[in-house]
């Protein structure tokens, strides 16, 4: 009899099968720098040959999305959201001291499947993605720049809002550049298949942020200070070159899973 | 003088169910009796029977009740009278039409007692007891046999098709109406396999699992009315759309649910099977019936039968209006029918009849389940209180059938019209996404807004000839189906917070032909081996006007933007065009289908089955070219039914394992709101049922256990039960103890249970369990009855459907939800109706 029941037992394990893959929940947490030491500010000579001391570097990510989207295939006309497209989700706001290696976690969990993962976005919002203005501070920066003897202390606030309506391509075509898309960097490449209970990182390197940037260019606003305009229409190549290393979908932002290397 | 206060002994009851001799030369044999009641002498001074018999012709139903009793041949009121008043409580086994109880009209002869006749005064002795029923009675009885008395035991309506196997289940509804069915859907689930859901409403159809199948509100399971189609070609909210609603459950006497397609009758759609409803209706006279019950139901029903008919001429009206359960549910619907079965001779009838059906409801459709776990939505709430849907049906249908010694024939004629109008948000704020060409707007909302309207004109015939082979009667019988669907459908998107529509997704006109053509054999050997099968064809055209063919262009025209208009006018580059398209295409298959049946062996048949099936494809997936592609299925089962009958009690069992494989199998897109076509699939299943019926009760239980996989990846399709049980049962008898006023008390008790496994869900998930119970109890007293039934009796708070995909409904925060989260529709909460009801003018 106890055969019988287990020979039955294990039938009945073997017709029970799945539909594939699975719901997961995970953890999603930035970090700053690695070569960073806590509280100390970060130098680097950026792409331009500035040597820069950089103090503060904050950026607030709205949310993290992930989706199984080949980043080849991203094209500039597609819509700020896809349909079917997600595998992952944290629909929590952080503002992210990028000069802080520790781990600083998002506030809400993230939830997704298993489904291979194959880009992420960073969703820089204060809260609506399709908000017509957004006064929340995205990037917050202040630091020195010096090159050839000379200095340039500067410090900037950038938002995402009315400042940066892009007009659309042509008549024909009113919706295209949406205000969405400038909040949406992406596609950032992330190979990975999410697990449950798993954490992901996002490492944010603020050195890229400046790498295009001419501090020479940047407007004085003081004795010895000068400030990145958040003025979208800003002809200043430093204002347009730090808004554009915010949202450069290669370079600043990383993503990694516990035990690859950063 | 005899003793008239005694039962009659006197009054003889010589009787022969003469129907007996007519049985053996077909395949039809006649009621027995089960149970008799003897006659009451008339009273003192009645004067004598007017000649030595009564007779009386009547039809007994498949639960066995005699009704329509016609004096032929009188011997004088008061002596007919008590016949007939004998007879009404009499209790018979229905008659069998190939193993199939049916209901059927015949003749009994009651003899007068020789004292009684004028010719022997001194007739009225007490001196001898009743004969038993069936039994000649020399000397007394006077009419077995009697030359002009030679009857056919005719069965009524029309020609029963020939079982196909263990997984062809012929269903009297019998007692078991007293199960509540809030709708005649429900009566499928008398078949094994088969779960109901519904997401849509109390008017939306019922979404139907069979087999390891989602067919969806019919896509997968061919669906007819004695005969007349109920599934609606081209329909936008699935090809092969079909609402029952239009149906009054007390009117579904009888149903045949083929589970597969193994007979050569079954057409388009019959993919996981078919079921056909038979309408009739056995108590003569008028009811009427008004209901009151939980979240305001109100219900009034008229039937009537007018006496002297036969159960196939009825009249029936439905009025039906709730406010829901929860949010949102509110629905209104009335239906018709009338119907009038009559003979032009002997052996031709004739059946003309009418039905219309016009419903509105709401809808609460999906919940997600996180903001039920989270307090942010209650468990029967809603998120767009804008979900509901429209339905008008009307069908008129006459056909005539004929039959001689060896030959039988059918004709139908039908006429359809039918207006589904749908409208469903399953993903909330997903799926309005910004186009280039767009004014920049928010995301607008998924509300679907799906309206079909169609005119079905069709006809369907057959003619059987019996011949002699082997010394042993055999059959062949060939027959058609056609029909003509013009349907026009829209589906809009409508905005959020109003009835605005923002964009046109479909604007088809089409015009869908479906014809079939089929021979079938009944050929048997030898006593113990029955082959049954044949060949279907089935051709379909489609002719379609997609009016929105046109609705993205790359590089628009800068001087002509196309703008935020759905249908464009214009192709790539901004070159001018029309906005429609026509595309016409024709499909054609050859469909075998062959059952084999061994036995009985004491008692036992085992049969076997191989078949194939089609479904149409809809026609939005239409392209200009010769052949049309359709979903083709193959299908097999072995099985063995054991069928036992003793004095008062009937016992069925079967059981059966079956296989299917499907190359287009449809899936359920949450972003269409409909099933999809996906891959190929294949099931592999088995099922047990088993019915025992008597006197006094009558049960019946079932449970299949299925498992259905994508041929590519060995995974499960979702959404479809694997496991699905389900018990009827109803007692019901006389109150042995009580009669006021001389009138008897009948009780009834119903009950139906329903198990469902866990489901599979997408992504690994599984569902929750189901476990529901229902019950009724009913008395009746003269022509009043009193009934009282209970659904969900537990009042367990169960998810009849869920779900798994991406919705966002904007609950929590601004931040669209992206990912699969589970969803479900609430099952109803426990519900109670009281129903009075009042019968006048017949018998039953």
């Amino acid at each position: 009899m106890k055969r019988l029941t287990l020979t039955l037992a294990l039938l009945l394990v073997g017709c029970v099968q799945s539909t594939g893959g699975q719901l997961v929940s995970f953890v999603l947490e930035g970090r700053g720098d690695p070569a960073v030491a806590t509280g100390q500010p970060l130098r680097f000579t950026s792409g331009r040959g500035f040597d820069v001391t950089l103090t503060r570097a904050k950026v607030t990510v709205g949310a993290v999305y992930f989706n199984r989207q080949n980043p080849q295939s991203y094209t500039l006309e597609q819509s700020c959201v896809q349909t079917g497209v997600y595998t992952g989700e944290v629909r929590g706001g952080l503002t992210l001291d990028a000069l802080d290696p520790t781990p600083q976690p998002f506030p809400v969990e993230g939830h997704g499947t298993d489904a291979q993962t194959l880009a992420a976005e960073l969703w820089l919002t204060g809260g609506d993605i399709l908000a017509t203005d957004d006064q929340t501070p995205i990037l917050d920066v202040e630091g020195v720049a010096s090159q050839g003897g000379s200095t340039w202390p500067f410090s900037g606030v950038l938002t995402i809002g009315a400042n940066r309506v892009v007009p659309p391509r042509n008549t024909a075509l009113p919706g295209s550049n949406p205000l969405c898309q400038q909040r949406i960097v992406a596609p950032i490449a992330f190979e990975t298949q999410l697990a449950q209970g798993s954490t992901v990182q996002v490492l944010v390197d603020p050195r890229a942020w400046f790498a295009d940037v001419d501090f020479s260019s940047l407007a004085q606003v003081g004795a010895r200070q000068y400030q990145f305009s958040n003025d979208g229409s800003s002809p200043r190549q430093a204002d347009q070159a730090l808004y554009n290393g915010l949202r450069a979908f290669v370079g600043p932002y990383r993503f990694t899973t516990p035990g690859t290397t950063p | 003088m005899p003793n008239r206060s005694a039962l009659l002994r006197h009054l003889l009851v010589g009787f022969a169910l003469l129907g007996q001799a007519a049985a053996r030369a077909g395949d039809v044999s006649p009621p027995e009796v089960v149970s008799r009641v003897d006659a009451t002498l008339p009273a003192e001074g009645t004067p004598p029977p007017t000649q030595d018999h009564v007779l009386l012709e009547f039809n007994v139903g498949v639960d066995g009740l005699p009704s329509n009793i016609v004096v032929i041949e009188s011997a004088g009121e008061p002596w007919d009278k008590a016949s007939i008043r004998a007879l009404e409580q009499w209790r018979f086994m229905p008659a069998r039409h190939d193993g199939v109880a049916v209901a059927s009209r015949t003749r009994l002869s009651f003899g007068m007692p020789a004292r009684a006749m004028p010719v022997v005064p001194d007739a009225g002795t007490d001196d001898g007891g009743s004969p038993d029923a069936g039994q000649f009675v020399e000397g007394e009885a006077v009419d077995a046999g009697h030359p002009k008395h030679e009857l056919n035991t005719t069965v009524l309506g029309r020609g029963v098709p020939k079982s196909r196997g263990a997984g062809d289940f012929a269903l009297e509804v019998g007692e078991l109406k007293a199960v509540p069915h809030s709708s005649a859907t429900e009566f499928l689930k008398l078949a094994p396999g088969i779960l109901l859901t519904n997401e849509g409403g109390e008017g939306h159809p019922e979404q139907i699992f069979l087999r390891g199948f989602d067919a969806r509100e019919g896509q997968d399971i061919e669906l007819t009315v004695d005969g007349v189609p109920i599934n609606d070609s081209g329909n936008l909210h699935g090809n092969g759309y079909a609402d029952l609603h239009f149906l009054i459950p007390e009117l579904v006497e009888n149903l045949r649910v083929t589970e597969g397609p193994f007979d050569p009758r079954q057409g388009n759609f019959a993919v996981a099977g078919s079921a056909d409803y038979q309408l009739g209706l056995a108590q003569r006279g008028i009811i009427a019936k008004g209901g009151y019950g939980s979240y305001g139901t109100e219900r009034i029903l008229l039937l009537w039968g007018p006496p002297g008919e036969t159960s196939r001429t009825f009249g029936g009206v439905e009025l039906f209006k709730t406010a829901g359960f929860g949010q949102n549910r509110a629905a209104q619907n009335a239906r018709g029918v009338v119907q009038y079965e009559g003979r032009l001779s002997d052996s031709t009838s004739f059946r003309v009849g009418a039905m219309a059906y016009g419903a509105t409801y709401q809808s609460a459709g999906l919940l997600r389940a996180d903001d039920v776990a989270s307090g942010l939505k209650g468990f029967y709430d809603t998120y767009d209180t804008r979900q509901g849907g429209d339905s008008v049906r009307a069908q008129v249908h006459a056909d005539l059938h004929g039959h001689g010694a060896n030959f039988t024939w059918d004709q139908m004629l039908y006429g359809l019209y039918d207006l589904t109008r749908v409208r469903e948000n399953f993903t909330g704020f997903l799926h309005d996404v910004q186009l280039p060409q767009q004014t920049p707007h928010e995301q607008r909302g998924d509300l679907i807004d799906r309206t079909s309207n169609a005119y079905t004109v069709g006809a369907r015939g057959n003619a059987r000839a019996r011949f002699r082979l082997f010394e042993r009667n055999q059959e062949i019988e060939v027959g058609y189906s056609a029909r003509v669907d013009s349907v026009t459908g829209v589906q809009e998107r409508i905005e959020a917070g109003g009835n605005v529509p923002y964009l046109r997704d479909l604007d088809l006109a089409s015009t869908l032909t479906d014809f079939g053509a089929y021979a079938d054999l009944n050929l048997s050997p030898v006593w113990w081996l029955t082959v049954r099968g044949g060949l279907r064809g089935e051709f379909l055209t489609y002719d379609v006007l997609d009016n929105c063919a046109v609705k993205t262009v790359r590089r628009p025209d800068p001087t002509n933007p196309p703008g935020n208009a759905s249908c464009l006018s214009q192709q790539d580059f901004g070159l001018p065009r029309e906005p429609d398209a026509r595309n016409s295409a024709t499909a054609g298959v050859l469909l075998p289908r062959a059952s084999v049946l061994v036995g009985p062996f004491k008692e036992l048949t085992f049969s076997g089955s191989v078949g194939t099936g089609v479904r149409s494809i809809d026609p939005q997936y239409v392209s200009q070219n010769l052949d049309a592609p359709f979903a083709s299925i193959f299908s097999w089962e072995g099985g063995a039914a054991w069928a036992h009958r003793f004095e008062h009690h009937e016992t069925t069992a079967r059981a059966v394992v079956f296989g299917t494989r499907v190359d287009k199998d449809l899936v359920f897109n949450e972003q269409e709101g409909r099933g999809v076509i996906g891959g190929s699939t294949s099931r592999l299943g088995a099922l047990f049922a088993g019915r025992a019926r008597g006197e006094f009760y009558d049960v019946s239980a079932n449970v299949t256990w299925v498992q259905s996989k994508f041929d590519d990846t060995n995974l499960l399709v979702p959404y479809v039960p694997d496991l699905v049980g389900r018990l009827d049962g109803a007692l019901f008898h006389e109150v042995p103890w009580w009669r006021p006023l001389d009138g008897a008390i009948d009780a009834k008790l119903g009950v139906g249970a329903t198990y469902v496994g866990r489901r599979a869900l997408p992504y690994g998930q599984r569902s929750d369990v189901i476990f529901v119970m229902d019950a009724s109890a009913e008395v009746s007293w003269k022509w009043v009855s009193l009934g009282l039934s209970v659904t969900n009796l537990l009042d367990t708070k169960y998810r009849l459907g869920e779900f798994n995909f991406a919705s966002d409904f904007r609950t929590s925060g601004s931040l669209p939800t992206l990912v699969p989260a589970r969803m479900f529709s609430a099952g109803p909460p426990r519900a109670l109706m009281l129903t009075l009801g009042l019968h006048f003018g017949g018998e039953s």
